[in-house]
């Protein structure tokens, strides 16, 4: 498909013998927000942890099928090379608590012992914290510890972090839940105008939410892909009348 | 209320009394006990503590105004290779600990280490002594074989306080990390060390702590030395060495110096908890 | 909420276009049946097609902003009256086509004297009163200006009524009976135009001000 920049291929994951994830098989457009939502349980985040392979840092856990980043496999990549390349946004905040701020947000090129001059770090520093709206509310403490922050503004300094590695894809779980709604809103509103220049996929387990920022929407149940269609025929129309139950809150 | 249920909050109440009371009780006992004993060394050391204590080699018998500049030297130097030795090895093994947490090998060294917490401090001196004093003859005996059999002894609480706290570290630091695309090495030195680093100090201390005032190993190790020693492959002389030697000789001078080394001694553990607990609390990382 | 708050945007702008659309179209039948205009009938049938794709595209827009958004309070206020006032703009601006095709087949030139008689004129003028009155409410969410469409309607509606008696009455006198029938139709159709009007009023006042004036506890009051 024109515009794709991951597509998954029969794609199943173990946790030992329990199958999680069966023939997954969804090509995810570049350059726009995908949701994945679906009820507890369904997989969405161990397919999320599968694009970036953190789903191997699970003991027992194993993959069969493809990956493939912009045509490459992402299983023969490098994983270090691959999770530069796609970024991840986790469920609960979790800035590095002995970094200081602008330390956090340069934390991916000091793990990966990129070194940078003073003027580069100043610059990446101030772009990444402008991109996540964050730059006005912190630039005159960027030496204070991290978590001094509140939680909203932790979790947009960790989205900073990632962005700041300039990835072609960002991937979130869950990225509000641990939220109150007004940080939940603005990270939203940021997510709208990152896509611009990167690749979003969001697994949340709110609807809503699922529906208020996404241009396209998979909807998963008990380890299928069940759905996957523009968020709006999704949310107006669904195919699948499971897809149709879970919406309108019958199950799930 | 009916009168059981009135019955019922009396019984409970003074139940609650009761228990109260015992455990402020037990508490007290063992504060006084510690405070007493304290007291007592405190009592009758105080008055020896002079600076001769700091810069004088111990007199022969009869003649006053010796010191312990030769035990304070050794003690330091004892424990400081020990420690060098210990940390790192424990550190280590606490960090293999705490990641492969639930796999079979680290189950085994687990419990290896437990192990090792129980041996008794003469066995080791023992075991340290068969190994490396003995093989080298008359020369055998240095301050580095003392070292080893300490830094052995020091392993287990460094270790096991490495592991429980990096295991207290919440995994999505560490996922944070990974994420980030760092290799796992890197993901330790960077950012679980640093994290870990208020509860691996504590375990350094404490087991510095618990070996400095240990005496029994070095007995067939470093075995003692009336002399000022730099040399670490030279026997050399400790603070409980003194303690021990000259506690229980018949002579007052020799027993007013054990004394003033005990108040050493028992200062010198005091202090390290206190920079523990001080630093415990400044290093304490928020999640 | 930007993402919401420029669909919402969208929206006004949407039905602002139609609003101008459906005026247009209005003055033309005006035109029509007042000074006998018949060029502007085909003008109006063609523009007729550009009414009814406003008509979907708006209720599509309505549709996506209650899926994707659940908006709530004046918003969804909002929404649902955009709903009912582009159903009414349709309903108003087929009433002109209608209009304008009876004037067209029926080829009758009506009386001067008759028209001025049934003040045929002036209903229409009203009712382009109240449609221009109409826009700058809703542009400016002004609820007076909106209320001030009823006391008009009432005017609109006392005009047709008697426009029916007023004609029997001139036929008598007169012979050409073949405009009575054309006539009174338009009569009414322009009273049509003034209720559907007096409905998108209400939708104005109902989401500014949260109050349904509909089926009684109407009030002209400034």
């Amino acid at each position: 498909m024109e515009g794709t920049i991951l597509r998954t291929e029969n794609l199943c994951a173990f946790f030992g013998n329990n199958q999680i994830l069966k023939n997954i098989n969804i090509d995810i457009p570049e350059k726009k927000v995908t949701a994945f939502m679906g009820p507890s349980g369904c997989g969405k985040t161990t397919f999320l942890r599968c694009i970036n392979r953190m789903h191997e840092l699970t003991p027992d856990a194993h993959v069969t099928g493809k990956v493939r980043l912009h045509y490459q496999d992402v299983y023969q990549m490098d994983a270090m090379t691959l999770r530069r390349r796609v970024g991840m946004v986790f469920q609960r905040p979790n800035p590095f608590p002995t970094m200081s701020i602008k330390e956090n947000v340069i934390a991916g090129f000091t793990l990966n012992r990129i070194k940078l001059k003073a003027k580069e770090k100043e610059e990446i520093i101030q772009d990444a914290l402008s991109k996540v709206a964050l730059w006005e509310e912190v630039k005159d403490k960027l030496d204070k510890k991290a978590t001094s922050l509140s939680g909203g503004q932790q979790q947009r300094l960790c989205l900073a972090r990632t962005v700041a590695m300039k990835p072609e894809v960002i991937l979130l779980d869950e990225p509000t839940s641990a939220l109150d709604p007004l940080s939940t809103a603005k990270i939203e509103d940021l997510l709208y105008e990152l896509k611009g220049n990167y690749t979003i996929v969001i697994v949340t387990h709110n609807m809503q939410q699922a529906a208020r920022i996404s241009d396209v929407t998979a909807f998963f149940y008990l380890g299928e892909l069940l759905e996957f269609d523009e968020t709006k025929k999704v949310f107006t129309n669904p195919k699948n009348e499971k897809t149709q139950n879970y919406i309108t809150g019958r199950f799930g | 209320m009916t009168n059981i249920e009135i019955a019922g909050i009396k019984r409970r109440k003074a139940t609650d009394s009761i228990f109260r009371y015992i455990v402020y009780g037990l508490t007290f006992t063992c504060l006084a006990v510690v405070f007493i004993i304290l007291f007592y060394i405190f009592e009758k050391g105080i008055t020896c503590i002079d600076w001769n204590m700091f810069s004088k080699l111990p007199k022969p018998v009869g003649e006053s105004g010796g010191g312990v500049l030769n035990a304070i030297v050794g003690s330091l130097m004892i424990v400081s290779v020990a420690a060098l030795i210990a940390i790192p090895l424990g550190v280590a093994v606490g960090v293999y600990l705490a990641e492969k947490r639930g796999k079979l090998a680290a189950d085994r060294v687990s419990i290896a280490i437990d192990v090792l917490q129980g041996v008794p401090s003469i066995v080791i001196g023992m075991v340290v002594y068969v190994w490396m004093v003995k093989p080298l003859g008359e020369n055998g005996f240095s301050s580095l074989s003392g070292s080893i059999a300490l830094a052995i002894m020091m392993l287990p609480p460094v270790v096991k306080n490495t592991e429980e706290t990096l295991v207290l570290i919440p995994t999505t630091i560490k996922e944070a990390a990974l994420g980030l695309g760092a290799s796992e090495f890197r993901m330790t030195m960077k950012i679980l060390l640093p994290t870990g680093i208020g509860g691996i100090f504590t375990g350094c201390m404490l087991g510095i702590a618990r070996i400095a005032g240990e005496v029994a190993p070095l007995l067939f190790t470093a075995f003692g030395n009336p002399y000022l020693n730099f040399n670490i492959l030279k026997p050399v002389s400790t603070l409980p060495h003194i303690i021990f030697n000259y506690g229980t000789s018949p002579y007052d001078d020799w027993q007013r110096i054990a004394w003033g080394s005990s108040v050493i001694l028992v200062s010198l553990i005091l202090i390290l908890n206190f920079i523990v607990k001080f630093f415990e609390s400044k290093w304490k990382v928020q999640f | 909420m930007e993402h919401l708050k420029s669909e919402l945007d969208t929206l006004r702008w949407e039905l602002s276009q139609m609003f101008s659309l459906v005026l247009s179209q209005v003055k033309k039948s005006q035109e029509v049946f007042i000074v006998n205009n018949v060029t502007l009938v085909k003008e109006i049938s063609a523009t007729e097609k550009l009414v009814n794709a406003k008509e979907l595209q708006i209720d599509s827009r309505c549709e996506t902003v209650l899926a994707l958004f659940t908006p709530v309070a004046i918003d969804l206020r909002f929404v649902l009256s955009a709903l009912k006032i582009n159903v009414n703009l349709e309903r108003i601006a087929d009433i002109a086509d209608g209009v304008a095709r009876m004037v067209s087949h029926s080829k009758v030139q009506f009386d001067k004297e008759l028209m001025e008689k049934v003040e045929a004129k002036k209903a229409f003028d009203m009712v382009l009163e109240m449609f221009s009155c109409l826009i700058e409410s809703f542009e400016k969410e002004d609820t007076l200006l909106a209320r001030d469409i009823f006391a008009k309607d009432a005017i609109v509606d006392s005009i047709t009524t008697g426009s029916i008696d007023i004609t029997e009455a001139y036929f008598k006198t007169g012979d050409s009976l073949s405009q009575a029938i054309p006539l009174i139709s338009i009569m009414k159709m322009i009273e049509r135009m003034g209720d559907h009007l007096k409905n998108i009023a209400e939708e104005i006042i109902f989401y500014s001000e949260a109050r349904v004036l509909k089926h009684g506890g109407k009030s002209s009051e400034a």
